[in-house]
């Protein structure tokens, strides 16, 4: 019963480390595959709410543990205005917001159009890293929006989402081998 | 609701409530601990990416190349590989003379650090240097480059590697002065996108300010952060606001190529 969920907490732990080697692309906007929170969002659409709550924790958890940026604040006198960084946790809402948007087309996830879903990961990420680059701004100050930002996050979203299907191919041959039902309908 | 889902949405909220109400000293315990867990994996990361521009650069020029190749021997091939190899070689070996240069030179007790990673977070602006606490380098400590140049602090030191936080970032900031002038401001990152130059803006100096385009900003010394008189780069343009004036910065650093950097261990000048 726990097999699989304990499996997809190991693919989160493999992702993470395959994080470290995913560089920006330069020659294409700067994207990058964010294959983290991919395993999370196709993660999400193959559990239970549970599931996806532990997942959404453990991945909001472990990404800002190497994102939030903690910076020592000198003399106050000096540094009179101090330059506040996102809270750590602030990842595991976000995460968890993609989930129950992935959670919210699971039947017809479960009906077999996993393209769809697929599909879903490429506009969950980009509202994600949106959202995040406001956040940033709101906190940080200055909010500016121009089309290179637009571009990189678009960019960004569509390699990860390229890389959806072979996430959700692992993931069912993990629940083969687990033996855990996605219930998803082979036609 | 089902009972599992009631439980777990409880558990959640608890260990959301955990994660915001820790101290700064935990998160910075959880994060080095993290760090020093995926140490060795970041060396073997940097390579990676380091391979990936090389080939991205190899196919960029794969265009030009296909034109010649066509004409070239290959003798001639092979030539032009050993050429390439020695311009490398050639280039590092510059990039090794100014850092030996520069560790005989500056007053400070430097440490020297390959960058192993460059931009590994998708907003903040930092890069990965192959020195870490082993070294003796701690949070805080100042980075330079080989020209003199600031780079930025250290944000995470690990075991093996740490992280650098650049001055071109958001969040960074420096008390900085202007060369020939009385005016102190501090330096902040400013916003950029891909392909942008990095720049830097000088806020809260004078709006009466006589600045000129070219003038030097050197950190002076105050807030405890940076030692003073180091490079920070040169003024662009000056704007005048409502309270107080701003002032563009071109960073006298190129943050694109940054392969050696310095740790000061001791800022004393002993």
């Amino acid at each position: 019963m726990f097999l699989y969920p304990i499996s997809l907490i190991g693919l989160l732990l493999l992702s993470c480390i395959l994080q470290q080697f995913l560089p920006a692309v330069s020659a294409w906007y700067d994207a990058r595959l964010l294959i983290l929170p991919l395993v999370v969002l196709c993660g999400s659409a193959t559990v239970s709410t549970a599931g996806m709550l532990t997942l959404a924790f453990l991945g909001g958890f472990l990404w800002d543990a190497q994102q939030v940026l903690l910076v020592d604040q000198g003399d106050e006198v000096v540094y009179h205005s101090t330059t506040d960084s996102l809270k750590f946790g602030y990842s595991i809402i976000l995460y968890t917001m993609m989930g129950f948007l992935m959670q919210g087309i699971r039947p017809v996830f479960q009906a077999g159009k996993w393209y769809l879903s697929a599909a879903l990961t490429g506009v969950g990420i980009f509202l994600y890293l949106f959202v995040e680059y406001l956040l940033r701004g709101f906190i940080i100050g200055g909010f500016s929006l121009d089309n290179g930002m637009i571009e990189q996050i678009g960019a960004t979203s569509v390699l990860t989402m390229l890389a959806s299907p072979l996430v959700f191919w692992l993931l069912f041959r993990i629940a083969d081998l687990c033996g855990h039902t996605i219930s998803y309908q082979k036609h | 609701m089902k009972p599992l889902n009631f439980v777990a949405l409880l558990l959640f909220f608890a260990g959301l409530v955990w994660v915001f109400t820790l101290s700064e000293s935990a998160v910075r315990q959880i994060q080095k601990t993290f760090y020093s867990a995926i140490s060795p994996i970041i060396s073997k990361g940097g390579e990676s990416e380091a391979f990936a521009n090389d080939f991205v650069k190899e196919v960029e020029h794969s265009i030009d190349l296909e034109e010649k190749l066509k004409q070239a021997t290959s003798e001639r091939d092979r030539f032009r590989l050993i050429a390439a190899r020695a311009w490398t070689l050639e280039a590092e070996n510059n990039e090794l003379r100014a850092a030996l240069d520069f560790t005989k030179k500056t007053k400070f007790d430097v440490v020297p650090a390959r960058v192993v990673r460059r931009q590994p977070q998708m907003w903040g602006k930092t890069i990965e240097i192959n020195r870490g606490s082993e070294k003796g380098l701690v949070n805080s400590m100042c980075v330079l480059a080989s020209n003199g140049g600031l780079v930025g602090r250290i944000q995470l030191a690990g075991n093996e590697v740490s992280s650098v936080l650049l001055i071109t970032d958001e969040v960074s900031q420096v008390s900085a002065r202007v060369e020939g002038s009385t005016e102190v401001g501090i330096i902040v990152g400013r916003r950029t996108t891909y392909g942008e130059a990095p720049r830097l803006r000088l806020r809260y100096i004078s709006k009466n300010a006589i600045l000129r385009k070219g003038m030097k900003v050197f950190t002076d010394g105050r807030g405890d952060l940076f030692p003073a008189d180091i490079p920070i780069g040169t003024i662009e343009d000056f704007e005048v606001g409502a309270v107080d004036g701003e002032a563009e910065i071109i960073p006298s650093v190129d943050f694109t190529n940054l392969q050696t950097v310095f740790v000061i261990a001791d800022s004393s000048g002993d």
